[in-house]
């Protein structure tokens, strides 16, 4: 008996749509689809861009699926695909060729104390939240967003530092409270 | 929290994939991509290969195609004679071919030209055939 697609782990449907399963991959878009497209939108893509961008990223996981080994996850796979697609995106507007200096953006008002991670990097410059992205979303090395985005090496990792602050300021706000946990009143 | 530990902490949360109702709306435009760009190529193969195939078929049977008849000559005549010339081209390189190998001894003469002709025929389509398959799998 066939196995469910469902049941199936992503290397072994990586493996059948290399062979030109498209069913297969299918599987593979469904379910990781979303986590492609999150992190594109946090790196600052409009929704729609990348929407399109996640898109291509598949067809081109898809064209390349025989290149996938199974030595990292295929979600991360397929983020770094599509990472790289949006840097070259915005290479061509050229908002990252040289060292971006510009204001942050005022962080607005959060009274509950906590923020989830997109609403956090919102408050990061759009350097710093693509760098911060690239790292920690595409497990990119900082020499490799370096070199991806033609930037000083050291630059990146200031970028990456910097956000990192600001996203640790704004997701931690009361520093002896831990994350998570649900304050008691009475 | 320090820094140790907040670097994980923001890899957990980015690993975390906020709902998106439009998803499954996505994965059927992906699949849909696929399978247009599956027909382009599938399209493009095809009338290369039927380009290329009328070329050879010209090629091996020396064979003038223009319908116009200049000489006088009916186009199914010269295909005719073209596959017959052919085919026994074909059956004399097997033949030396055989020779060459000390196999001088299996007569070939004993199937029709036509006979040889369309098995070396069907032998070039099934080459042709699987590098397409391959061609497709790669691209």
């Amino acid at each position: 008996m066939t196995q469910a697609l469902v049941d199936r782990h992503d290397v072994e449907l990586a493996a059948l749509a290399a062979a030109g399963g498209r069913r297969e991959f299918g599987e593979l878009v469904r379910r990781h689809g979303s986590a492609v497209r999150a992190l594109l939108r946090r790196m600052g893509a409009q929704p729609s861009l990348a929407d399109d961008i996640a898109q291509d990223a598949f067809i081109q996981a898809f064209q390349r699926c025989g290149e996938f080994r199974g030595e990292g996850t295929f979600a991360a796979w397929v983020k770094r695909i599509a990472a790289r697609l949006y840097i070259k995106r915005v290479a061509k507007e050229a908002r990252y060729t040289a060292e971006v200096e510009q204001e942050d953006v005022a962080p607005a008002a959060d009274q509950a104390g906590l923020m989830d991670l997109d609403e956090a990097l919102k408050s990061l410059s759009e350097p710093e939240r693509l760098c911060v992205s690239l790292c920690h979303g595409a497990g990119m090395a900082h020499p490799e967003i370096a070199s991806a985005l033609n930037l000083p090496l050291g630059t990146v990792k200031s970028h990456v530092k910097r956000g990192l602050d600001k996203l640790r300021a704004r997701l931690q706000p009361e520093p002896a409270q831990p994350l998570g946990r649900t304050q008691h009143v009475g | 929290m320090s820094a140790d530990e907040f670097d994980p902490f923001v890899e957990r949360l980015f690993a975390r994939t906020p709902a998106m109702p439009d998803a499954p709306l996505f994965t059927a435009q992906v699949e849909q991509r696929l399978q247009k760009g599956s027909r382009i190529r599938f399209l493009a193969l095809a009338l290369a290969g039927l380009g290329g195939g009328a070329v050879a078929v010209r090629e091996t049977m020396t064979v003038d195609l223009d319908l116009g008849a200049r000489e006088g000559v009916v186009a199914g005549d010269a295909l005719g004679q073209g596959i017959q010339s052919a085919s026994l081209n074909v059956q004399s390189t097997i033949q030396g071919g055989l020779d060459q190998v000390g196999l001088s001894n299996l007569e070939l003469g004993s199937m029709g030209g036509m006979q040889l002709f369309w098995i070396a025929a069907a032998a070039l389509i099934a080459l042709a055939a699987a590098g397409v398959m391959k061609l497709s799998q790669e691209v």
